[in-house]
């Protein structure tokens, strides 16, 4: 799928058009992205390699990789599937977070050979039927970012935090459980209040 | 990132078996050694996954002790019902470390294995004898506000034991359960972290090879309370400058057993055995309470920029103190 | 014309945050990609004696090493001022030295290499094997270390009235103190990074930058090109703070690198450099000396601010440019001088020499509050500037008065006991503080285009670029205010060196800068349009004049027409609209934002712990634009202000000058639990039409200012302990800390 994106003027523009910012062609730019699985079975093991299979957001992809290959690298270099940012590629920042088998991790601590037959999912597999899962839209109500870097983590953090019957409903059970992703911009009131109006909207949605 | 062989152990034994080649490592949640590799401060030529040899089960023993399987995270163990209920000061401790997506990812074993936080180590150049021995210790002279430690401090290394859990498990009493090529041994929580001395480079007792099974917790107090209270600057997501474990037993208004423990000030999980002496069978007041705080840090050495941890730890002790007994409003 | 001006509609590229689809630098995959990693300086001062790359070389997938030796010639860009009427023809860095350039090492995590292999964890790891041998100097760590063998540089923007020393000497009262400030680094969430490949003689760019025009302009030169070889965009940026508004060494070492391979290569910073190699707040040390008569007017304010820079650059913190005008006071002087210390080179970050001056000022302001007995609200409200002494000119619009009132109301100012530590609440210690917030108001050059399209939509382009704050959005706000069209009807593209130049992301100059020429555009492409209209149907041959435009429509009398409706009639893709807006006229008025901020803290010395536990912040930025980005941008920059208060300092290891805490794990910058419970900002909204037509002055750099010093007073309220040193850490605030030996 790599070879839909070619480095020449035309491929240029053409990211300049994904990027596009109206809101009814978004959708569009997202079907792009979600393309085909990768399936590396034809192609040989390189020495240090092994093939994996990753089901992520609700697909099958078999990948040939290295060991030391992190999880992290190979979704967003291999997958395209960029929505998942490296922050501080330490644990240190958050912005890396996904869900493995329904669980929340910093995808940069984690090695893609660890996660063979693991489901995953991604900022982008929370959208259903181009629907925006609840807290996708109450973090766009409440203007929960600014720059948008750290997003993807606090929302895949804050759908973990709704789901997780363990974690307090208050305001400063909250704050706690979603203290492992750094805002530089400091939106975490508003993020504070997306999170808040989504409980109750979250079950049976994800 | 430097290339190792990967293998995944479907047992113990495999993993044992895999694990006794040269500079093999053992990889369980990932969050110290991905992250120590990364740097290339750690330099595995193999890493043996064990996070499917099935060691990730949490038992109750009937003498109301916990078998807690390595491989358990600092998650599911904080979130027990028993463990909440039975042994609060671990719990806390659980969850006042790291973060939500990283207690899921961090394991029993591997937060015992976590190695210090001490940039002189971590940035892979400085001198320092925990990675070089005797290279020298960049820290002593150097930057040592944060993680550093006032007790069982040497003059080849300072480095303080980062752990939360640690310090609670040294409070309640524990057994580490490891397998090696020679077979199954024990060895007691409290001798299981060493203190740096003149061999910084040697953190635990663990032999070349050995894994570590399962950690057994004594047996929780009769008629205790516990509790974990940790001290930084921002209020989540740093390492202790200072914390303790306590648990006290209470009688009327006389206290009658006691552990404590220290975290952030010490090379190593810190059980302050003569302050808990000085607890038993006194009143539950201030006056105990500091005299108790006094005794754990009397060992203390100050650094030039980490003497505050002094008092801030004595704090720790008294704070705990007067909640768990409900000594002070 | 509707009411969207000032609303808060939700940002028209929300949906592309929240569902990972906005596209940053490094999530630009090009086909044939290759990944650069540098090699860094381990020591901070010397020289590079030999690069063995022979290991490294013979790693699996490894491209190339580039270092000084092996590398491209490039040109080193012109210094330039800054002139906000040609901000599109800008062409700047910080740090003049040219990547790989000598053998010099000025800093530690300076670049000595950098490899570009097929993978990111080929270029790690063979990066790890470059063996790099130094001839190591000593270095010099700290601002105090300079000041023992230097003598401070002056920077030559000092400034005077009447006489300072005479005003202080005849005073009533009088305070002399001398506050610190540590070097800060901006850390935003998204690493610098640049992905790079060349076609020919023609450079394209992902970069994450606060500029792409002049980033653009700047690529041109180092590399001699014509900037019209060069493409760079920016659709989204992971945020800069100060740190991505000119272009740091690895964005020319890129470009290079991926000439030399011939391949598309990208790179990311990693988080450590972000400390060493795109910049910093430096250090800074301020002497201010007030005095006051007995009534507490003030007579003398001298404000003295040395700071940081490098050994290769001198960049200015301009801590005193607040103080020359914020109170009134006839004796007045402001110096700023730097010294050199083996630290990269310093830039802006958020609100430059005003986020430590007013630390410093409003702290000060307290202080001689408290010299003369005064309540530091009634001294401030006392003192306040009526007009800009410094200029000798009217404010366009202050409302400093009413901010202090509203905020000093909505806080409960009137519930403070003055004597310190006398509001206490069971364990902790409640302390009550204030300070002034105050930011310059510019307005730069700008260019933007606008299409009125036969389907009904509005395009918009502008060379500027949204870093977080919502440029975006109120560029379509902007649009449908004029056109009536809703916002799912505008499109707006910023962040392309290819569109109609626009300014610097910086200085909370963009929106009053961008706003202006795309209302301009947009009434340019109606004029088309109503030139259209006249050649046939309903208004042939009307006067253009007479033709109104509202709603999407052209109306004159009973008749009206959609502009889309129009267009498709004649066959015609759109009505194009340009322009060029300037700088504003600044002539005869002083155009500046003004607020208070006060602040509640909580002081527990049984286990020392400190907390903000509630902000209440009001503040004048003229009109808001958008009511929730507005409100944002002030929230998120408090929060920075209470990192910059109570933990943000980055640690040189004084023997040798090298970062001891780059890192997000030891470099403390607040969490989500160190959210105050309470924070609210009231935004006045006064519009201010002396900077443009929409009222608007700018959000983004305000909210920090001054709000250290209000902690910095809720501290000694608290505590009686007044911390003159940033940052309050619990540590400075505890007794009986025993002695080091």
């Amino acid at each position: 799928m790599s070879d839909s994106i070619s480095p020449n003027r035309r491929s240029f523009l053409k990211s300049v058009g994904v990027s596009s910012l109206a809101v009814a062609s978004a959708p569009v730019w997202v079907q792009a992205i979600q393309a085909a699985p990768v399936d590396d079975t034809q192609q040989s093991l390189q020495p240090g390699e092994q093939r994996i299979t990753l089901k992520v957001n609700g697909q099958a992809h078999t990948l040939n990789v290295p060991a030391n290959a992190i999880l992290l690298d190979v979704l967003r270099d291999r997958l395209q599937l960029t929505g998942t940012k490296k922050g501080c590629d330490h644990g240190q920042c958050g912005a890396c977070t996904l869900h493995v088998n329904g669980t929340a991790v910093n995808s940069c601590l984690s090695l893609a050979v660890s996660h063979d037959g693991d489901e995953i999912t991604t900022i982008e597999g929370l959208e259903k039927d181009g629907k925006l899962h609840p807290v996708q839209e109450a973090f766009w109500e409440h203007d929960a970012y600014q720059c948008g870097y750290c997003t993807s983590g606090q929302i895949m953090s804050a759908v973990a935090i709704l789901n997780d019957p363990s974690i307090g409903s208050d305001d400063s059970s909250v704050r706690e459980a979603m203290s492992g992703n750094i805002c530089r911009c400091g939106a975490y009131k508003n993020i504070l209040a997306a999170i808040q109006s989504a409980r109750g909207k979250v079950k049976g949605a994800s | 990132m430097r290339s190792f062989q990967f293998d995944r152990a479907a047992s113990t034994e495999q993993a044992l078996k895999a694990g006794q080649s040269n500079q093999a490592m053992y990889l369980a949640g990932g969050t110290t050694l991905l992250d120590l590799v990364k740097l290339d401060v750690m330099q595995p030529e193999r890493l043996v996954d064990i996070n499917r040899v099935g060691l990730n089960r949490l038992e109750r023993q009937d003498d109301g002790s916990v078998r807690i399987g390595a491989l358990v995270t600092n998650t599911t163990l904080a979130q027990d019902n028993y463990i909440v209920q039975a042994y609060p000061v671990l719990s806390q401790a659980l969850l006042a470390g790291a973060t939500t997506q990283l207690r899921n990812k961090a394991t029993t074993a591997g937060n015992v294995m976590q190695r210090v936080r001490c940039h002189y180590f971590r940035d892979n150049v400085s001198p320092c004898n925990k990675r070089k021995p005797g290279s020298g210790c960049s820290a002593i002279e150097g930057d040592h506000r944060s993680v550093h430690a006032v007790l069982g401090t040497s003059q080849h290394c300072i480095a303080m034991h980062p752990s939360d859990m640690c310090v609670a498990m040294a409070a309640i009493g524990a057994t580490v359960h490891v397998q090696g090529p020679k077979g199954e041994r024990t060895i007691d929580f409290l001798d299981f972290h060493l203190r740096p001395g003149d061999t910084p480079e040697r953190e635990h007792a663990l032999a070349p090879g050995e894994l570590i099974t399962y950690i057994t917790l004594a047996p929780p107090l009769a008629n205790s309370l516990s509790g974990y209270l940790k001290l930084r600057d921002r209020a989540s997501y740093q390492f202790a400058l200072a914390s303790s474990a306590i648990i006290v037993q209470l009688q009327g208004d006389r206290i009658t057993d006691a552990r404590i423990a220290l975290g952030g000030v010490g090379t190593k999980p810190w059980r302050a055995h003569e302050a808990e002496q000085s607890l038993r069978g006194q009143p539950a007041n201030d006056e105990t309470f500091r005299r108790a705080a006094q005794l754990a840090l009397q060992g203390a050495t100050p650094y030039r920029h980490n003497a505050y941890k002094i008092p801030l730890a004595q704090q720790a002790i008294v704070r705990n103190l007067q909640t768990l007994t409900g000594g002070v409003a | 014309m509707n009411d969207i001006i000032g609303a808060g509609p939700r940002r028209v590229d929300g949906r592309l945050k929240v569902t990972g689809h906005a596209q940053y630098t490094a999530d630009h995959g090009l086909k044939r990609m290759a990944y650069a990693y540098g090699v860094y300086s381990t020591i901070a001062s010397g020289r590079v004696t030999r690069i063995d790359v022979d290991e490294a070389q013979r790693m699996p997938g490894v491209l190339g090493i580039y270092h000084h030796g092996h590398f491209t010639e490039l040109y080193r860009p012109p210094k330039m001022k800054l002139n906000p009427d040609k901000i599109d023809r800008l062409v700047k860095v910080d740090e003049s030295r040219l990547p790989f350039e000598d053998d010099r090492v000025y800093y530690a995590g300076q670049f000595v290499a950098m490899v570009v292999a097929d993978s990111f964890e080929q270029a790690r790891a063979a990066a790890y094997k470059v063996k790099v041998e130094y001839k190591e100097e000593p270095a010099l760590a700290t601002l105090a270390q300079a000041k023992r063998v230097q003598s401070p540089k002056t920077a030559g923007s000092d400034y005077s009235r009447g006489d300072p020393q005479a005003g202080f000497d005849k005073a009533a009262h009088r305070i002399d103190v001398t506050y610190t400030t540590p070097v800060e680094t901006h850390n935003p969430m998204e690493m610098h990074a640049t992905t790079a490949y060349w076609e020919g003689d023609r450079l394209f760019v992902y970069e994450s930058t606060q500029s792409v025009i002049v980033h653009r302009n700047t690529l041109a030169r180092i590399f001699g090109l014509s900037p019209d070889k060069v493409e760079l965009q920016s659709p989204f940026i992971g945020s800069g703070f100060g740190s991505k508004l000119w272009a740091w060494p690895h964005s020319p070492a890129t470009c290079a690198v991926a000439r030399l391979v011939g391949r598309p290569v990208q790179f990311v910073v990693p988080r450590p450099q972000m400390f060493t190699t795109t910049g910093h707040r430096p250090a800074t040390e301020q002497r201010l000396r007030l005095a006051t008569d007995d009534q507490g007017k003030l007579l003398s304010v001298r404000h003295e601010s040395v700071n940081s820079t490098s050994f290769t650059d001198q960049n200015t913190e301009s801590c005193g440019s607040v103080t020359k005008s914020l109170y009134s006071c006839p004796n007045l002087a402001v110096t700023h001088a730097t010294l050199q210390v083996n630290h990269g080179t310093p830039t802006s970050m958020r609100a430059p020499g005003a986020a430590p001056g007013l630390f410093a000022l409003e702290s000060a302001m307290d202080e001689m509050a408290e010299a003369i007995g005064m309540d530091p609200l009634a001294f401030r409200k006392l003192n306040a500037s009526t007009r800009d002494e410094s200029k000798d000119m009217p404010w366009s619009s202050n409302h400093l008065q009413e901010a202090f009132d509203k905020a000093a109301a909505k806080f409960g100012w009137d519930k403070r006991t003055p004597e310190p530590g006398s509001m206490r609440d069971g364990h902790e210690i409640i302390g009550y503080g204030l300070a002034a917030c105050n930011w310059d108001a510019m307005r730069c050059a700008c260019e933007a285009r606008v299409s009125l399209r036969a389907d009904g939509t509005a395009y918009v382009t502008c060379g500027a670029q949204d870093i977080g704050t919502g440029t975006y959005t109120i560029v379509a706000q902007a649009v449908s205010k004029i056109t009536g069209l809703p916002l799912e009807k505008i499109t707006v593209q910023l962040g392309d060196s290819s569109f109609p130049p626009g300014p610097v992301s910086g200085g909370s100059w963009a929106t009053a800068s961008v706003l202006p020429a795309v209302a301009e555009a947009t009434r340019d492409a109606i004029e088309q349009l109503k030139s259209f209209a006249i050649e046939d149907g309903p208004f042939k041959g009307a006067d253009p004049k007479a033709l109104e435009f509202t709603n999407g429509r052209l109306v004159k009398g009973n008749d009206a027409l959609g502009f889309g409706h129009l267009l498709t009639t004649r066959r015609l893709s759109s009505a194009e609209g340009e322009a060029r807006t300037q700088t504003a006229d600044k002539s005869d008025v002083s155009i500046r934002s003004f607020g208070a901020h006060f602040v509640e803290v909580r002081w527990d010395p049984g286990i020392s712990r400190l907390r903000v536990s509630r902000v209440v912040s009001a503040i004048d930025v003229g009109q808001v634009i958008n009511a929730k980005a507005a409100a944002n941008q002030v929230e998120g920059a408090i929060v920075m202000a209470i990192g910059m208060a109570m933990f943000e300092a980055t640690h040189y290891d004084e023997r040798n000058a090298m970062p001891t805490n780059n890192d997000y794990a030891e470099y403390v910058v607040p969490v989500h639990a160190d959210q105050p419970p309470e924070l609210d900002v009231i935004l006045l909204d006064y519009p201010d039409y002396a900077l443009n037509e929409f009222g608007a002055r700018g959000i983004g750099e305000i909210g920090i200012t001054g709000l250290a010093a209000a902690i910095a007073n809720a501290v000694y309220h608290a505590t009686g302990k007044r911390i003159r040193d940033l940052p309050i850490t619990l540590d400075k605030l505890m007794d009986e800390v025993p002695q080091t030996v």
